[in-house]
């Protein structure tokens, strides 16, 4: 019996049905202490001073860690893709959002780790906040992030840029420009674990971290860097997880719990509380995107202008990976020849935003297809057909001039109208993925075009 | 008091694997001297279900029987490197991971099975547990045999190893262009949805959604419908429902637990209808593209367009709630037309709302 393409059940389905699978909390080991953390009560505010003495007297207290315990506190989860770091594990001179861990403790139980964060003191400096990222770069804007309003490393620039074609001859040749504003909200992942993690520090000097990561060698990595230890001296157990959605690649609890384990010489275990976990995780990011479109009557979209916005919350994590893939995708699934497009990742004094399903390009298919619809609307034609003709096909090429090896738009576009009875014209009927040609090869969509058999289009593609 | 039905659909694509690659998942598997396999995989099931994708992918890789595979994520000790279960990879880099690790487990039972058979490798195919010689089904050997010989007479871990891995692609901070294919694959969806709008209280139902996607190939067509159904509830989440900041830009009034944060639950789930095109990948295992992360895309614009096509009125920040619903249909706004531009939404543009009309994010 072949397996692929059998409904064969759920490998670990049984046991998740009945609680037999073993999920981070679930693991039980003796003298393992309570962790909880100190979180920033203001949205901004400069840190003038902290003070853990007291904190530290507590009987049942077992380890206190702040920024000075952190062998190295600010770690870039993207260095390796040449994005800066910018954030710090634990807040040194100031804090950016509500919710941002300054300290943590290890106690007997909780009531004590709780009694230690209210006996740590912390003299704050309020600062003004900035919410509207469409503010960022108001003279009068509040400074919130010393790389400024944006996050500045896009090589030379403060943006993901794709410049492709002549979107200036597109415009001029436009009948109609359709312009509008998307703007899709922050959602939480909303998963039913909460942040966990427990950290036994073991007889040979190794720590054994039960993480709830969605990438267990990534999270190995961001330890290690924190703590400035080879990958030997870790061992993460985990592959099960209660829900992820993007949420758990951003090793929330790791690092602390493992700090906090070397201080007490204790197991140690972190469970995000249910409020700590809508309130302080991460979540999606809000997005402003604005699009002008260039058509023609007969529904050719020539060229594309867009502007977008991704509210990064108070530093930089995932997003720059995030606006560079939305930059790719930022057409849809249609074939537009000329575009010019500007992504900015914008700081605020928000949590964090991170991945969730469909990073950087969720965004794009609630603004786009909204749009498509729209210019349909303002064209008077159908929805469906102007899609179809704009469809991608083989050969065509991406906003980063990729050629496309096989296309779906047309197939699930006819598949999906066949379903509820939408009638199309004969030649919309008969369309296919194929290389354009014919009237389907209009001459604004010669140049952009790649050679049969090229993987991506050359110089004459414009500039 | 008045219900308004819609229909509105979008088209969309989603590639595979991390933008700009450089993303490797490795694996290796061991054979016990019965036959049975031992896979060891970094990839995290966060509730996708790859654990019994890859499952499949080694079982028919090395024609065994499914239930002959064990998966073993569990740890960092014993697996290799998967660089996460994130950007719709695990299916398509993972999968291949473990497919290539189980084609050199082949090789290695073929080589052996040749020697206890005396017949080329070349000559010999494995299916349900045995290796047989083409043509001549009667002479055969069992895997189990097989993996016992290695153990047992020739001192040998039948075992392979593999790794999938794209090379990483440069951008050019310029033009965005690259010189290189920045995934691995790209998936389509189209989605039509279904509406009624109460142009009393704002409230928008979604009646029935329909829905088509090429995941290229269906390697378990139970769980991709998993992905499917479970995303649809999370890009209806997306269109009318939630919001971490209540009353964004604002960050006061955040709701902190299940009771004051509104996700979709099982009472708002619409009639389902799913479709699974199978145009297959070239470099995918069996073809595969992925499902996983554009399960939730397509719907939220679908739905907005039903609303506008049930109550003429457009939402463009979501999610559309009723509040945003009646003010959008109080207001009925129609675009500023200039010239040959026809202007939307002005009043939430950058120039409306920045104190330098925007100048910063559009002077560049």
């Amino acid at each position: 019996m072949k397996a692929v393409g059998a409904r064969l059940p759920r490998y670990d389905g049984v046991a998740h049905v009945t609680a037999r699978s073993v999920y981070v909390d679930d693991v039980r080991v003796p003298g393992t202490l309570v962790a909880k953390a100190l979180r920033s009560p203001h949205h901004h505010a400069a840190i003038k001073r902290i003070d853990t003495a007291r904190a530290k007297r507590l009987s049942g207290v077992r380890g206190v860690v702040t920024h000075e315990d952190v062998p190295n506190n600010v770690y870039g989860h993207l260095e390796a893709l040449g994005i800066p770091a910018d954030e710090p594990l634990l807040a040194e001179n100031d804090v950016r959002y509500r919710g941002q861990p300054i300290a943590a403790v290890a106690a007997e139980d909780s009531d004590t780790a709780l009694e230690a964060l209210d006996a740590i003191e912390i003299e704050y400096e309020e600062r003004p906040a900035l919410f509207d990222m469409r503010n960022a770069l108001d003279p009068d804007a509040p400074r919130m992030h010393h790389w400024g309003g944006v996050y500045p490393h896009f090589g030379p620039h403060n943006h993901r840029r794709v410049r492709k074609g002549d979107v200036e001859w597109a415009f001029d040749q436009a009948d109609v420009i359709v312009e509008g504003v998307y703007r899709p909200q922050a959602i939480e992942h909303c998963p039913l674990e909460t942040q966990v993690a427990l950290v036994v520090p073991e007889a040979g000097g190794r720590l054994t971290i039960y993480s709830c990561t969605q990438a267990m060698y990534f999270s190995l990595g961001v330890v290690a860097a924190h703590l400035e230890v080879p990958l030997n001296r870790l061992k993460f157990v985990g592959g099960t997880v209660g829900g992820g959605f993007g949420g758990k690649v951003d090793t929330a609890s790791e690092t602390i719990a493992a700090l906090l384990a070397l201080k007490s010489r204790r197991p140690v275990k972190w469970r995000w509380t249910r409020e700590e976990e809508f309130l302080a995780s991460s979540t999606r990011a809000p997005w402003h995107i604005e699009i002008a479109d260039a058509v023609t009557s007969d529904g050719w979209v020539l060229g594309r202008r867009t502007v977008t916005l991704h509210d990064s919350g108070a530093y930089a994590r995932f997003s720059p990976y995030g606006v560079t893939k939305h930059a790719f995708h930022h057409t849809g699934a249609y074939t537009i020849p000329n575009l010019r497009f500007d992504g900015f990742v914008v700081f605020t004094n928000r949590v964090p935003t991170t991945a969730m399903r469909g990073f950087g390009v969720t965004s794009v298919s609630m603004a786009v297809e909204l749009h498509m619809t729209r210019i349909a609307e303002v064209l008077g034609i159908s929805p469906w057909e102007l899609r179809l003709k704009n469809a991608n096909r083989i050969g065509d090429t991406t906003a980063n001039r990729v050629a496309m090896q096989d296309p779906s738009t047309v197939p699930v576009t006819l598949a999906a109208a066949e379903r509820v009875g939408e009638k199309l014209g004969p030649e919309y009927a008969a369309m296919t993925a194929d290389r354009r040609s014919g009237d389907l090869l209009p001459e604004h969509l010669v140049a952009q075009q790649a050679p049969e058999g090229a993987h991506v289009l050359g110089n004459g593609g414009g500039s | 008091m008045a219900r308004h039905s819609g229909r509105g659909f979008a088209t969309i694509e989603y590639p595979t694997g991390m933008n700009q690659n450089g993303d490797p998942s490795q694996a290796w598997i061991k054979l016990k001297p019965d036959g049975r396999v031992d896979v060891f995989a970094g990839t995290v099931d966060i509730g996708q279900g790859s654990k019994t994708v890859h499952t499949q992918i080694v079982a028919d890789t090395l024609g065994v029987p499914y239930d002959w595979v064990t998966m073993d994520n569990s740890n960092s000790d014993s697996s290799g490197v998967c660089t996460g279960t994130f950007a719709s990879r695990g299916t398509f880099i993972g999968g291949n991971a473990v497919r290539f690790a189980a084609e050199r487990v082949r090789e290695r039972i073929l080589d052996i099975a040749s020697k206890e058979l005396e017949i080329d490798a070349g000559d010999l195919e494995i299916a349900d547990g045995e290796v047989v010689a083409k043509g001549a089904p009667d002479r055969r050997i069992s895997v189990a045999d097989v993996a016992g010989a290695a153990t047992y007479n020739y001192g040998e871990l039948i075992s392979g190893q593999g790794t999938a891995l794209k090379p990483f692609a440069e951008v050019s901070d310029e033009d965005g262009s690259v010189q290189v294919e920045p995934h691995s694959a790209v998936s389509y969806a189209a989605c039509v949805a279904d509406v009624e709008v109460d142009d009393e209280t704002g409230e928008v139902t979604v009646t029935r959604l329909v829905q088509v996607y090429d995941v290229g190939r269906a390697i378990n067509p139970t769980l991709v419908e998993g992905q499917i159904e479970g995303g649809a509830m999370m890009g209806l989440g997306l269109a009318l429902l939630e919001q971490a900041y209540p009353h964004y830009p604002s960050a006061e009034h955040r709701g902190a637990e299940f009771g004051t944060y509104l996700a979709p639950a099982l009472e708002d789930l619409p009639e389902l209808d799913n479709v699974i095109l199978e145009n297959p990948s070239t470099d995918g295992p069996f073809g595969a593209k992925a499902i996983g992360e554009m399960a939730n895309n397509a719907q939220p614009a679908a739905i907005a367009a039903a609303i506008h096509d049930a109550v003429g009125a457009w939402v463009t920040e979501y999610p559309a709630t009723p509040e945003r619903v009646l003010r959008a249909i109080q207001a009925k706004a129609e675009p500023r037309r200039e010239g040959k531009r026809v202007i939307f939404d002005e009043e939430i543009s950058l120039s409306a709302v920045s104190s330098n009309g925007g100048a910063g994010f559009l002077e560049v």
